[in-house]
């Protein structure tokens, strides 16, 4: 692990917090801090999952509980050392959490709110069954005869020196998936879960994990909270109070952020306790409500967000120098007329729409192919197929030899074809270079962090998007934005690149500029297939030429002769009545 | 009758159409071709109000409806049947064609559009009731056509009718756009079937890449380098 | 456990079928705004007990009967409903923020009724509570007869109002796709403050059916999140009458629940209904 200077910085904090129960302070400090890592540990686990990738789990209350019932009921009925039921808590929440999201994730539509009220019907299933069966049964576990692990001069110190390392593991924990391949994942599913796996995200692999990390932490948090409170009932715990609290510290503090959520937890935790200490409980609940209320509406990323955009201005250092376009490795252009993609009668039907019918096709290695066709006529359904956007409904695709069929989006990314989409899809909250260097970490050629931004680099010089590299997708034109899906495509180092209507919406001189870039990367050799209407462009480029037309293949061959076929003028000027 | 004047229109954060000009007559049946991305949508959309003209002007008998907001263009006379129809896929046919006639000047008078419809499209009589999505694609486009017409407007815009259609319902379809201009509606046609727009319009638009480029009678401007260029890249040989 | 009486369970179907009216009430407004809006509005609880204490009031303080607090509340929180929606629209919120931010402001409503009625438990005793009549051998309260009544009627009329006038076809137009209904004259904006004002008056009603019917209490509002958001799942988001069916649905297997096992069983058979339906027909019935 590498000790950078976070890293320090955090465990250092640790170590200096862990001395105030030598202190001699009153008791009430050391409860205070308790709840301030408690909440820390909470909030911060639910953001790994939750605030990363957009999964808005309304369940952590279930896994919390799960994790005191467990601590609780082994320590207290079974007798076991306390200590030893911590492992066991966050296990057991972890495997609940990992068996419930194998099952949910595969589900397409339970996103967003729905994921949210699924897990939040989890909590109070669970709750139930705790509190009907000899888990708890009813009265609820007495934890007063539980010896306290001696780490600290009192039984109060103790449990909070627990919760103490409990936070800066979490702390850690959330700071290094962030800054790692993991974390980059789940920042693209959270901006487009489609599209980072055809990228070549393992999404579920992805999810699966952070979710298992997530409530194991919660387990984790609950079963030092079962010895803090020393009597736990069902009906205190699987209740909307967590998950709510947890949500609001996260969203507070801001969820993109590694820390943010224990900012968020500090804050209202200070809040909280600042009000109801006061003359007027009632009044303090209301200001949370109020602050809660404006927040959300006027710094929508949290706090750390807010402050961190307006701080920004340090720019991310291209490697010195940077590298010109002729320093990429010499190109190896390749025209050897070996088949590279060979599809068969696919066919791709939607409810009631035929898609692609029968089409048969081949692709020879360093060809470009023009795809056309008129609207409607299935060329987007075709890369959508191959690009494994979509499952086929029939026929069969061989990549280089292999089956392309049933395999997920991201092994086909990861076989070497790459796309991009018609209307740009980039990921809107990651910065150009990071949704270059994304690509270049997941997909065929797949790099190391270090590696893949030095990529991304060389391949925004190349496209010429090298002084966009902190913007924002937003923050670009759409000439810009096309490019971007071309460089993203690019730095997959893909051996087939699918071209998705690039040039659509570019004015005469820009598409001109585009038609060269293409014509270099199939230099480098790559081979490409691209769907196009701007019909000098592809008079210009293509070797052969494929049209469609109500999802048949109509016509294929070198593109001057093919726009003279009789078939294929009527299918796009139409036929007289005659 | 409707004006449109020089007008530049964005997509997003860029330009999708530059220094657009046309015009429609009273009683005049117009098309506007060209190959797709040319922005022959995006332009019937800003006609239709969906779509905000940042520069230049629009103007519907005499009035400036530039800047009107959206749900005003009804009521001023403009009804459009879009592109890929976007019925109203949950409610019934009947629901789909009343809704059409919303507007309170053209609720007025929903009997008797509901006679004219169902005239013109026999076929959907018996349809009245099913759930709009369950149709045919042809029936579709006449509902969405209907819907249009029970608005009563001065001028009918429809973006490419015969998208996904097959060959025999198009005839269908164009026979019954030509009527509904025989009977004094103002048509505005946007189609990629080039052939089959030009024998029913009289004057016709080509555009590309966000321009026009060509305009004149819908009878000569099939045989123009224009379209060839355009939707085939062949350049003129001879 | 000993299987109970024929009596018993029919009477437990029935307070089944009554509080399923409750939560169908409860659930109308709020499934209406999370369909035809894609607004998930908290905040609907927190207007529900509002009405629900004031109705409690206004009955306990000012002598007004309780029946005719619904001719004066629910006009007054019509006007509320599109004063919020009104703000709310200044601000883009995505669906899941629109959550957060009802629930702030559910926080802060329940502070308010904290503030001025206390935490103490509230019982609105009027001529009605002890008014029941026998049907055989079952009791069958009023207040709870009033709710369900209520709770049909109002469903059934906005039913009718969606399938069959102008303005519930424009709605339903509406949410299906907003740039064409606007094309044909549909004013969304005012649309949406009508809408929101509407489901603030049915927010009332239901408060005043809950005031009669149950004790209040401030922090009870949360607990009801769960099973209203469980019946309108389940119902279907947008739909008038699907809240009701489902809120039923899930009252009596509730009650049948609580009389066959124990009573704490109760909450398994929604919430399992609720992940079944979401993982294999998720917002549809």
């Amino acid at each position: 692990m590498i000790m950078s200077k976070t890293v320090i910085g955090i465990l250092g904090a640790g170590a200096l917090l862990a001395s105030v129960p030598w202190l001699g302070l009153p008791a009430f400090y050391e409860s205070f801090l308790y709840l301030l890592c408690h909440w820390m540990i909470l909030a911060l686990s639910w953001n790994i999952l939750s605030g990363y990738s957009g999964y808005f789990s309304f369940g952590h209350g279930a896994f919390f509980g799960i994790g005191m019932y467990t601590s609780a009921g082994l320590s207290a009925n079974l007798n076991w050392p306390f200590l030893w039921t911590l492992p066991v808590a966050a296990l057991l929440a972890a495997l609940l959490g990992v068996g419930l999201g194998a099952v949910v994730f595969r589900v397409k539509s339970v996103r967003g709110e729905l994921f949210a009220l699924l897990t939040l019907a989890v909590t109070f299933v669970v709750g139930t069954i705790v509190l009907n069966t000899r888990i708890d049964g009813g009265p609820g576990i007495y934890l007063n005869a539980v010896a306290i692990p001696a780490l600290g001069p009192t039984a109060s110190s103790s449990i909070y020196l627990m919760a103490l390392i409990g936070a800066v593991a979490t702390l850690l924990i959330s700071y290094r998936i962030q800054s790692s391949r993991l974390g980059l994942g789940l920042f693209a599913i959270h901006d487009d879960e489609d599209v980072a796996e055809v990228m070549g995200v393992p999404t579920f692999r992805y999810k699966l994990l952070a979710f298992g990390i997530s409530c194991a932490l919660a387990g984790l948090a609950g079963g030092i909270h079962a010895l803090f409170v020393s009597y736990v009932t069902a009906g205190e715990t699987f209740t909307i109070v967590v998950p709510l609290t947890v949500v609001l510290m996260s969203v507070l503090g801001g969820t993109r952020h590694w820390a943010g959520p224990a900012v968020g937890a500090v804050a209202i935790t200070c809040l909280m306790y600042f009000f109801t200490a006061g003359n007027n409980p009632i009044a303090g609940k209301a200001a949370v409500g109020v602050i809660l209320v404006l927040v959300i509406l006027f710094m929508p990323n949290g706090i750390l967000g807010y402050l961190l955009k307006r701080t920004a201005g340090k720019r991310s250092v291209p490697p010195v120098p940077v590298p010109a376009a002729a320093a990429l490795e010499p190109a190896a252009p390749v025209s050897t007329g070996k088949v590279l993609l060979d599809v068969r009668e696919l066919s791709k039907a939607f409810r009631g729409v035929q898609a692609l019918d029968g089409v048969t096709l081949q692709v020879h290695e360093g060809e470009i192919l023009g795809l056309l066709g008129p609207n409607g006529s299935g060329k987007s359904t075709f890369i959508n197929v191959v690009s494994g956007h979509f499952p086929a409904t029939g026929g069969q695709m061989f990549f280089e030899g292999r089956q392309l069929a049933g395999l997920e989006a991201h092994s086909i990314a990861q076989a070497g074809i790459a796309r991009t989409y018609q209307i740009p899809r980039p990921f809107a909250h990651l910065t150009v270079l990071q949704n270059v260097s994304l690509v270049a970490m997941f997909g065929g050629a797949a790099l190391n962090q270090a590696q893949a931004t030095a990529e991304a680099w060389k391949w925004l010089a190349f496209t010429g998007l090298q002084d966009k590299a902190d913007a924002l997708p937003d923050d670009l034109n759409l000439h810009q934005r096309k490019f971007l899906e071309l460089t993203r495509a690019l730095a997959a180092r893909p051996r087939l690149v699918l071209l998705d209507e690039v040039l659509s919406g570019l004015t005469p001189g820009e598409i001109n500029e585009a038609i060269a870039l293409i014509r270099k990367i199939r230099d480098r050799g790559a081979t490409i297939v691209f769907v196009e209407h701007v019909m000098r462009a592809v008079m210009a480029l293509a070797d052969r030429v494929a049209v469609l037309n109500h999802g048949k293949l109509i016509a294929v061959g070198p593109a001057q002769d093919v726009m003279k076929n009789a078939d294929v003028v009527s299918a796009y000027l139409g036929t007289p009545h005659a | 009758m409707l004006e449109v004047n020089n007008i530049l229109v964005n997509y997003g954060a860029a330009p999708a159409l530059w220094g657009v000009t046309l015009q429609v007559q009273p009683g005049e049946l117009v098309c506007v071709v060209g190959p797709n991305g040319a922005g022959k949508t995006t332009l019937i959309n800003a006609i239709a109000g969906l779509h905000r003209v940042r520069e230049g002007s629009l103007h519907f008998n005499g009035r400036d409806i530039t800047q009107l907001a959206s749900h005003r263009f009804c009521e001023a006379g403009i009804a459009i049947v879009p592109e890929g129809r976007r019925l109203f896929t949950q409610m019934t046919v009947l629901d789909n064609l009343e809704l059409g006639s919303f507007i309170p000047k053209a609720k007025a008078h929903r009997q008797a559009s509901l006679e004219q419809v169902l005239s013109l499209f026999p076929a959907l009589k018996v349809k009245l009731d099913s759930p709009a999505g369950a149709l045919s694609g042809g029936q579709q486009q006449m509902v969405a056509i209907g819907r249009a017409l029970m608005a009563r407007p001065g001028l009918l815009l429809l973006d490419e009718p015969s998208l996904g259609l097959a060959p025999s319902i198009v005839l269908d379809m164009f026979r019954a756009i030509r009527q509904i201009n025989a009977q004094g509606t103002s048509v505005l046609l946007v189609e990629q079937n080039v052939a089959m727009a030009m024998e029913i319009a009289s004057r016709a638009y080509v555009m590309e890449e966000g321009r026009m480029v060509a305009e004149g009678q819908a009878s000569e401007l099939l045989t123009r380098p224009e379209i060839q260029k355009a939707y085939l890249g062949l350049e003129a040989h001879d | 456990m000993s299987f109970p009486s024929f009596n018993l369970l029919a009477q437990s179907v029935l307070s089944g079928i009554f509080i399923g009216g409750l939560y169908g009430l409860i659930g109308l407004g709020l499934g209406l705004t999370w369909g035809l809006l894609r607004q998930i509005n908290l905040a609907h609880f927190g207007l529900v007990f509002l009405a629900a204490y004031m109705s409690y009031h206004m009955a306990t303080v000012w002598h007004v009967d309780p029946l005719l607090t619904l001719l004066i509340l629910p006009p007054l929180f019509f006007l509320f409903g599109v004063g919020m929606q009104w703000v709310l629209s200044r601000f883009a919120i995505s669906p899941f923020n629109s959550l957060l931010v009802t629930f702030g402001i559910t926080v802060v409503m329940e502070s308010i009724i904290q503030a001025i009625w206390t935490a103490d438990f509230r019982r609105l005793e009027t001529h009605y509570n002890d008014q029941k009549f026998t049907v055989g051998s079952l009791y069958v309260p009023v207040p709870e007869l009033v709710t369900l009544v209520i709770a049909v009627s109002l469903s059934l009329l906005i039913w009718a109002a969606m399938r069959y006038t102008d303005l519930g076809k424009a709605l339903r137009a509406m949410a299906e796709d907003g740039a064409i209904a606007s094309a044909f004259g549909i004013n969304q904006k005012g649309m949406s403050l009508m809408l929101a004002g509407i489901c603030a008056a049915l927010a009332a009603v239901a408060g005043i059916c809950l005031a009669l019917t149950f004790t209040l209490t401030p922090s009870q509002i949360f607990a009801w999140v769960g099973v209203v958001f469980a019946a309108v799942m389940l119902g279907g988001l947008g739909s008038a009458l699907g809240p009701l069916v489902a809120g039923i649905i899930i009252g009596v297997s509730e009650a049948i629940t609580m009389a066959v096992a124990a009573p704490s069983w109760a909450p398994i058979v929604s919430f399992s209904l609720l992940i079944v339906m979401l993982l294999f027909r998720p917002g549809k019935l």
